[in-house]
């Protein structure tokens, strides 16, 4: 009865949806604004029943009711309450509710605040979201109905995948999803600006917060996922360049280049077409990662969520695409723009730069993601492009984007003469080949992971040193360093809210440089009472005993972990049993510290001796604080700019 | 120019000293066998898992593999030896990258191939736009 309801709800949002596009548009073109303003109240109550449908699938997993078919595929009843809710996004069916619900809430947020503003924009902007909407609704409406019933309801559900219970999948999905479906607000502004020719100040201006989320909900997605994958999946990485992340890290590189870009665009009225162009693709990205993600095309640990879909998706990526960049090649002409550049060395000319590296980057993993595809299509042989791949091909790339980063951080506006720009990057350049020759002296000889270092170095001195500027302008004025630097902060939050998150990136570029580049793995067999060492830790194991925990049964091995005789405890990575899926599961031994991570796997027992995997991981816990650095400077970005007190130096 | 303050200085020194300390000279030493049963295992997918390669995959086989890897390397088998043996039993499909020949050249070139003309087409615009006379109506040259 509940679900029927849901199953109701969704289909009046389609309804709602259908129609707040034609009454949006039509008002838009005959003036009408009694049709903008139930466009408008539609928005709102689209919101309200998408919120409504989301509660009872929510209450049907809760309640266990397996007469409905997405409920029964995806928790059975030993499957904890937390995890019942969990289970609502656990496929295909709940995902793409979840993205249309969060679609319908981000759009009701754009309709309040801005009932007053761009009266020309929102109405085609409204279209746009809902326009997207429609889509969703109509693939939830028929092919992946989430309310769908089963004729006959089991006594008991199935299991779908263990790894799924971990607070990880609390986080990972629904903040990656926030991070995709935010692509759509700033996509339906750049529309409406191709539409109403309006393509000047107001629709960066009033969509720079909604980019800056998307892009970090993306990052912070990524990162989740890889820290959750890191605990759980126990393969003793983060990252393994699996079509399924690279498909969310593409339109992230994407982002990134647009939200330096549009900083040209609103301080010089350049680049327009081009920001248009960036938002178009970022946007066409999500979708094709959202496809990517659900339709099972490519082999991946996410493949858990397969489905038939995949046409539908591609199809309405063709139109949709098709449409946008269709549109922007028509109003070319009218986007004739007066460039005018007073030099090549200018902040300007870096951020053109730092997009050319940037969309570089996102086209590497795009081919590197779509060319096994293409390959199998023409030869009929799968391969694989991972890993060893995007070591050589993209970590380049990636080296070349820190280089941009530092010296553009240090090239002003307008112009720069490079007599000048040379004595300001000397310091920073004497303290990176400083790093570097000490670097080399202790042994870091890899050149890919010497250069992630010294460039690194390089951009933080760099960075550090425009806050010692910043700071030391205020200081003058006689205020104290902390006080300087709060209101370094909140006169000018979008610069130096940027250059805190360029130290986030810094700290998790060395985090990621180390634990890849220096990461040791040693396999063993061990039997009760021997002992092994690797790096400063001596392992002992103890024993192997029965493992059990509410949902898990196996074997754990008992390892007593000491560093230069000081016992520093024991860790117990177990081999177990999922019980209701029947699926195995390992469950990694980790002991994190700042300095490195100890991460034991133990496969099972051979000859008496316990086989262990053994990796030591350098300096992965900087990649969490990287992302938590990189948070504090984002929320510094998005605060409202407060008057300046001093006049910004160049 | 100002120099930088001395807060600066001796937070550098902090990190390079720490960076120092953590990656110990050891590692500095040529590889040792696990190292390189592990390069040559990254190059390899595992055949029965989903996405995962040889090097981090927990499954029997890759265990298998991983302990024949050793077996060969410890014989005196070159990395190219071992991987040419694993491509003649499962095929291109194994290599964890594709190989630099044939229709995969595309991968390999491509990005680099994408990124010079990319960086000649922002030079070639941005000196068209150095010629520009000023006078923009929407330019706000410096606050």
């Amino acid at each position: 009865m509940m679900a029927d309801l849901g199953y109701l709800g969704v289909l009046a949002s389609l309804v709602t949806s259908a129609y707040v596009t034609a009454a949006a548009l039509a008002g838009a073109r005959r003036g009408h604004a009694s049709l903008v303003i139930g466009a408008r109240r539609g928005v709102v109550a689209i919101a309200l029943l998408l919120t409504l449908a989301s509660a009872i699938l929510v209450g049907s997993f809760i309640a266990r009711d397996f007469s409905l078919k997405y409920v029964a595929e995806n928790t059975n009843l030993s499957t904890p309450l937390a995890y019942r809710i969990s289970g609502f996004w656990g496929s295909m069916d709940g995902s793409l509710l979840l993205w249309a619900w969060i679609l319908s809430l981000y759009s009701a947020a754009v309709v309040l605040i801005n009932r007053e503003r761009h009266r020309r924009l929102m109405p085609y902007a409204i279209a746009v979201l809902m326009g997207v909407l429609a889509f969703f609704l109509l693939l939830l409406s028929s092919v992946s109905n989430p309310f769908a019933r089963l004729p006959f309801p089991p006594s008991d559900g199935r299991y779908l995948n263990p790894l799924l219970e971990d607070p990880g999948m609390f986080i990972h999905p629904p903040v990656l999803y926030l991070g995709y479906v935010g692509i759509t607000v700033p996509f339906a502004f750049a529309i409406a600006a191709l539409i109403t020719g309006e393509v000047g100040e107001a629709w960066t201006k009033s969509t720079r917060r909604w980019a800056l989320a998307s892009w970090y909900f993306l990052g912070m997605g990524l990162t989740i996922g890889g820290w959750w994958a890191y605990r759980v999946l126990g393969w003793g990485g983060y990252w393994g360049w699996d079509p399924v992340e690279n498909s969310a890290f593409m339109p992230w590189l994407v982002m990134t280049a647009y939200l330096h870009s549009v900083m040209v665009q609103e301080r010089r009225g350049m680049l327009s077409v081009w920001n248009l162009g960036l938002i178009i693709v970022a946007f066409g990205l999500s979708i094709f990662g959202t496809f990517l993600t659900r339709s099972g095309v490519v082999s991946s640990v996410h493949s858990f969520a397969r489905s038939s879909i995949g046409p539908v998706f591609v199809i309405f990526l063709a139109v949709a695409m098709t449409g946008a960049l269709g549109l922007l090649l028509a109003r070319m002409n009218r986007l004739r723009e007066h460039n005018y550049l007073e030099s090549l060395l200018s902040r300007e000319a870096s951020f053109l730069f730092n997009n050319v590296v940037l969309t570089a980057a996102a086209a590497t993993v795009f081919l590197g993601t779509t060319f096994p595809l293409l390959y199998e299509a023409l030869k009929g042989v799968k391969i694989f492009i991972g890993p060893p791949y995007y070591n050589q091909v993209f970590v380049p790339i990636a080296l070349l984007t820190l280089l941009v980063m530092g010296i553009g951080t240090h090239i002003p506006w307008g112009q720069e003469s490079p007599g000048h720009l040379g004595r300001r990057l000397q310091v920073a350049a004497l303290i990176a080949l400083l790093g570097g020759v000490l670097l080399v002296v202790v042994g870091i000889r890899k050149p890919a992971a010497l250069s992630g270092f010294v460039l690194s170095l390089f951009v933080a001195a760099i960075t550090l040193n425009e806050f010692a500027r910043g700071t030391a302008a205020r200081r003058r004025l006689g205020e104290g360093v902390s006080r300087a630097t709060v209101s370094l902060l909140r006169t000018n939050p979008q610069r130096y809210g940027g250059y805190i998150v360029h130290l986030g990136v810094l700290l998790m570029v060395v985090g990621i440089t180390a634990s890849s580049a220096f990461s040791r793995q040693v396999e063993m067999g061990l039997a009760p009472g021997e002992e092994a060492q690797i790096g400063r830790y001596r392992l002992t194991l103890k024993s192997v005993v029965p493992y059990r925990d509410s949902t898990r049964a196996g074997r754990a091995a008992r390892i007593a972990v000491s560093n230069a005789g000081h016992p520093l405890g024991e860790l117990r990575p177990a081999q177990a049993l999922h019980l209701a899926s029947r699926q195995p599961v390992t469950l990694v031994g980790l002991r994190s510290t700042l300095r490195d991570d100890l991460y034991i796997i133990f496969s099972g027992v051979i000859d008496g001796k316990a086989r262990l995997r053994v990796l030591l991981n350098p300096l992965v816990f900087w990649i969490w604080v990287g992302a938590g650095v990189l948070t504090l400077g984002t929320l510094v970005a998005v605060l409202p700019e407060r008057r300046r007190l001093v006049p910004e130096r160049p | 120019m100002s120099g930088p303050p001395r807060s600066l200085w001796l937070l550098v020194l902090v990190l390079v000293a720490g960076a120092a300390w953590v990656l110990s000279p050891e590692r500095a030493a040529s590889q040792t066998i696990d190292e390189r049963v592990r390069e040559v295992a990254g190059r390899l997918m595992c055949p029965v898992c989903e996405g995962q390669t040889v090097a981090e995959s927990n499954a029997e086989l890759a265990e298998q593999m991983r302990a024949l890897i050793r077996d060969r390397l410890q014989q005196g088998q070159t990395a190219e030896e071992i991987i040419a043996y694993f491509v003649s039993r499962y095929g291109e499909s194994i290599l964890a990258a594709p190989p630099r020949r044939g229709l995969s050249l595309i991968v390999w070139i491509g990005p680099f191939a994408a990124l010079a003309l990319a960086a000649a087409i922002a030079v070639a615009t941005l000196r068209r736009w150095t010629r520009a006379s000023p006078g923009s109506p929407a330019g706000v040259p410096r606050p």
